[in-house]
């Protein structure tokens, strides 16, 4: 049973934080319940959104783990022509993600009969919260990976597990904060 | 390899998977929207989803990325995929009351929403959550064995796969969980 042990150990905590962070993410959804009820494309493709900046996200956290310990990256929180080029490639990624996204999703609206209302809104309100939170959760996640790094730490051990949960919370919480501002 | 890798190959790789994954995500989003939504203990019961779905990242993707890396490095056999099954139950039924006693708690002191008895928001995720990954399991698994035979690595190839399955089924169950406990 060693490794159940093993897995369980090291598994355990880190799965309660994310846990609770999930039901803060349910709680800002349950709070919004009218703006669910006015914009159901939001409830359609909040799933894909944040398995969108998840999936981006995990990716990220992969490639610096690797850059580090190949050395194609150094210790150090400095610009460089591997970072530069990743972050160009993840954001174009995201770009082109976000727009099939929404396509495939508003097709899928339309063929099941669900409420499309001011799609013009909807769209650059989605489009802005994935850029906003890829931003920021690059510059977050390249100091985290640093630091753990630096600490003897494996990144990918702390960092995947946490952002899944980290970008459901955050983007319901700026999609409603900003159908809250613009409309 | 990771050292010569351009913008254009990223996009190549990482494109593909993710319109799987959407397009798993997005059937899931259709039935939070047209079977989820109408049911009269909604703004209850939206409060345990993310949760439930933020673990099929933290519990189903290390499972996947457990049994990828014993086929890669050929320690996989019978006796560790059970052990990392255990592991997996019983970290998705401690994880899920949890999700169900905090839900109580924030019913209880937040929302005020007295519509189903409170041991329900316990049992939802519980069965939920162990409907969906024991369809989970096996199929990452085999997904992970055909990849490794046909020669692909299954790291890349398995887990944006098992996103979209993953997201659809943890909504399918949710759903499923809700009639068998005749949830209004």
């Amino acid at each position: 049973m060693d490794y159940f042990k093993k897995i369980f150990k090291e598994s355990i905590v880190i799965v309660l934080i994310s846990s609770i962070i999930g039901l803060f993410s349910g709680t800002i959804l349950s709070s919004s319940e009218e703006i669910l009820y006015s914009f159901p494309i939001i409830l359609l493709l909040l799933p894909a959104l944040n398995s969108l900046i998840g999936d981006i996200a995990t990716v990220l956290v992969s490639r610096l783990t690797t850059h580090l310990f190949i050395g194609s990256i150094s210790p150090k929180i400095e610009k460089s022509n591997r970072l530069i080029e990743d972050f160009y490639g993840l954001l174009l990624t995201l770009c082109i993600s976000i727009f099939s996204l929404l396509g495939i999703g508003y097709l899928f609206a339309y063929f099941t009969n669900v409420q499309i209302v001011n799609p013009t809104l909807i769209i650059t309100i989605l489009i802005l919260t994935m850029i906003i939170l890829f931003l920021f959760l690059f510059v977050f996640l390249f100091i985290s990976s640093i630091y753990l790094f630096n600490k003897g730490k494996d990144p990918n051990n702390f960092l995947i597990p946490i952002i899944t949960s980290l970008a459901d919370f955050l983007s319901p919480t700026l999609i409603i904060l900003f159908i809250i501002l613009f409309t | 390899m990771e050292r010569q890798d351009s913008k254009g190959k990223i996009i190549r790789e990482v494109y593909p998977s993710e319109v799987v994954s959407i397009i798993g995500s997005l059937a899931a989003g259709i039935i939070l929207t047209l079977l989820i939504l109408p049911f009269q203990t909604f703004s209850i019961l939206i409060i345990i989803v993310p949760a439930l779905l933020s673990l099929r990242g933290n519990i189903s993707g290390p499972f996947i990325a457990r049994s990828s890396r014993d086929l890669i490095i050929g320690v996989f056999d019978f006796r560790n995929w059970l052990q990392n099954v255990a592991a997996t139950y019983a970290l998705s039924i401690i994880t899920s009351i949890l999700i169900g006693i905090l839900a109580m708690i924030l019913n209880l002191t937040v929302f005020k929403l007295f519509i189903i008895p409170h041991y329900l928001l316990i049992l939802i995720p519980c069965i939920s959550m162990l409907m969906s990954i024991s369809v989970s399991m096996p199929t990452s698994t085999l997904l992970n064995y055909l990849a490794f035979k046909f020669g692909f690595d299954p790291n890349n190839v398995v887990n944006p796969l098992m996103t979209a399955v993953d997201d659809f089924f943890s909504v399918v169950s949710f759903y499923l969980t809700l009639i068998l406990l005749g949830v209004p």
